[in-house]
């Protein structure tokens, strides 16, 4: 009797509590992602209002599209666009390649190994403006690298303004190869070591088991940093400002310098979008090769 | 991580070692020196090119870090503004952290993914949507429009930080003083709160210097009537006029707390907590 009396009320109550705790849930949520979340949507929906003519400083306040017209037939914006990519793509690749051989050589037992180790990570906490700064006293006009070599009578190229970009990369690359190293490492040093002395003892040298078995057994590690570097690389605004070309400019700068400068917040908006839509494909191309290539072996 | 390259030859092992460590010191420790130098240099006799050391050194630029009414306004607005930042993420980040960490969700892939956009988005255009819709709340170029603006940013790390605290603490514990007839209030003041302390500190430390180091979206929003030190910084450095010894101290004052505070979060944190949130600078 009892059973068939309370269960009705029991389950009565449990329902009851779940929905208490969801209540709780919600409470508890609100401050911080409900924050989060509407400081996210707010911007974008803006963005993508303005774009379109609608609801903008100074805009026309009908739909048009005369602002996508305008930076896809613009060629400052479209060279600015391409130029972006293009700085992204190289501090990609060599903050990679770079971070994977760091890698390799950290698995050498070299005598100062540790200090090597914790020393790399200085520029971690270098926000990126003062690594600008760090890395122009020393590849900079006037910087240590022009003054050590001008007794010898050897000119230092200006990396300043350069418009190649090769300087904003730099830049970039001081910066981003550490975290890049970190990543990596870490994802390393998560190898089983069985696997490694197997491949030993079956007579792979280290050079081999660094590319045979721990690079495909890091992989995942490596592209989410790549994405990580990508990402940073191709919204940065403090550094390309201060050290880019006049032409090209990177994306941002073209961006900013549209709304601060010209108070066209309408072709600001639509670079932004842009930009919002690039770094979104990025993030699918990512998840398409990296979350989905990681899932079929197991399955 | 241990080593799996022996080599066997001594001489050859110091000699990689040597090399190694000398190309480190050059690329990432070697210019903290220079600026470093570059702060002590004598206004009056500067440090002109073929010199590798300049002529002369003095402390001139380091007083005017206090004397020059802009950068010393610049300081005290950074660390104001670095202060509530971290209070508002204490108190907007706690509740939801331990919601993520501890109780049961029906979309936490969502929650989490959510915590995470404002670190894939570019913060430059989050500036430009948000500069905008400051100006029409009349929250632009005001303190509370820059607090607002870097909680944006800097509120993840948070959440991450103290969501991985939490999800550490046993549930035996919180079983056990619930057992013994802790109410909840008493059981968080007791046993939880000083279980998750240093990850608390190392959250607010994180905070605090994401809010310093901050440029774009301050840019974007306080300009021109707030100024922090990194907006200094980019003025220095060639946005306005190029100051290269103002860049150097304004740099220094920057990196100092940072510093200070790295020491302390790797004693207090793990590894992985660190890295997660460094991951975007």
């Amino acid at each position: 009797m009892t059973a068939t009396v309370l269960s009705p009320r029991l389950s009565h109550r449990l329902r009851l509590r779940r929905r208490a705790d969801r209540w709780i849930n919600l409470l508890l949520l609100m401050p911080g992602c409900g924050f989060l979340l509407l400081a996210m949507m707010l911007p974008i929906c803006q963005l993508a209002l303005a774009s379109f003519g609608l609801f903008g400083i100074g805009a026309v306040g009908q739909f048009t599209i005369q602002n996508y017209a305008e930076i896809s037939q613009n060629l400052l914006f479209t060279s600015a666009f391409r130029f972006s990519l293009q700085i992204a793509a190289v501090t990609t690749l060599i903050s990679v390649a770079v971070a994977t051989l760091f890698t390799a050589v950290l698995q050498i037992d070299f005598p100062g190994r540790r200090l090597v180790g914790a020393l790399y990570k200085v520029p971690l906490v270098v926000p990126s403006l003062i690594a600008a700064f760090l890395v122009l006293t020393m590849i900079g006009p006037g910087g240590m690298a022009a003054r050590v070599l001008q007794p010898f009578g050897v000119r230092w190229p200006s990396f300043l303004h350069d418009p190649s970009g090769f300087g904003i990369i730099l830049v970039l690359l001081w910066h981003n190869i550490p975290i890049t190293i970190l990543i990596v490492s870490a994802v390393a040093a998560a190898v089983p070591r069985d696997v490694i002395e197997a491949a030993r003892t079956l007579g792979a040298n280290p050079w081999r088991v660094f590319r045979r078995i721990m690079v495909p057994l890091c992989a995942p590690g490596i592209a989410a940093a790549a994405l990580l570097v990508f990402i940073d690389a191709f919204g940065t605004y403090a550094i390309p400002s201060l050290i880019g070309p006049a032409f090209p400019r990177a994306i941002s700068v073209m961006m900013t310098s549209e709304f601060l400068l010209h108070a066209n917040w309408g072709t600001a908006s639509a670079l932004g979008v842009v930009m919002i839509v690039t770094t979104a494909l990025i993030l699918v191309l990512y998840h398409l090769l990296v979350d989905r290539g990681a899932a079929r072996p197991d399955s | 991580m241990t080593a799996f390259w022996f080599i066997r030859s001594r001489r050859l092992r110091w000699l990689i070692g040597g090399i190694i460590l000398v190309g480190t010191v050059l690329v990432f420790v070697l210019p903290m020196a220079v600026a470093v130098l570059w702060s002590l240099v004598d206004p009056e006799v500067g440090w002109f090119p073929p010199d590798v050391v300049p002529s002369r050194l003095s402390l001139a630029n380091w007083r005017a870090l206090l004397a020059v009414p802009e950068m010393s306004q610049a300081f005290a607005a950074s660390f104001l503004i670095a202060t509530l930042v971290t209070g508002l993420c204490m108190l907007l980040g706690l509740p939801s952290a331990y919601a993520i960490a501890r109780r049961p969700l029906r979309h936490r892939r969502a929650i989490e993914l959510l915590v995470l956009t404002p670190l894939m988005m570019p913060s430059v255009v989050l500036a430009t949507g948000l500069g905008s819709i400051f100006i029409r709340l009349g929250l632009s170029q005001t303190i509370v429009g820059v607090v607002l603006a870097q909680t944006i940013v800097v509120l993840p790390f948070m959440i991450r930080i103290v969501t991985a605290t939490l999800t550490g603490v046993p549930q035996d514990l919180i079983d056990a003083a619930r057992n013994l007839g802790a109410t909840p209030l008493v059981m968080t003041r007791r046993v939880l709160m000083p279980l998750i302390v240093p990850g608390l500190f190392a959250g607010a430390l994180l905070a605090f210097i994401g809010s310093l180091e901050e440029f774009i979206l301050t840019f974007v929003v306080g300009m021109p009537k707030i100024q922090t030190l990194p907006m200094l910084l980019w003025a220095y450095l060639g946005g306005r006029s190029s100051i290269q010894t103002y860049a150097a101290v304004v740099s220094l004052a920057l990196l100092a707390p940072t510093l200070i505070v790295l020491f302390i979060a790797e004693r207090v944190l793990k590894q992985e907590h660190l890295a997660a949130g460094f991951g975007k600078a």
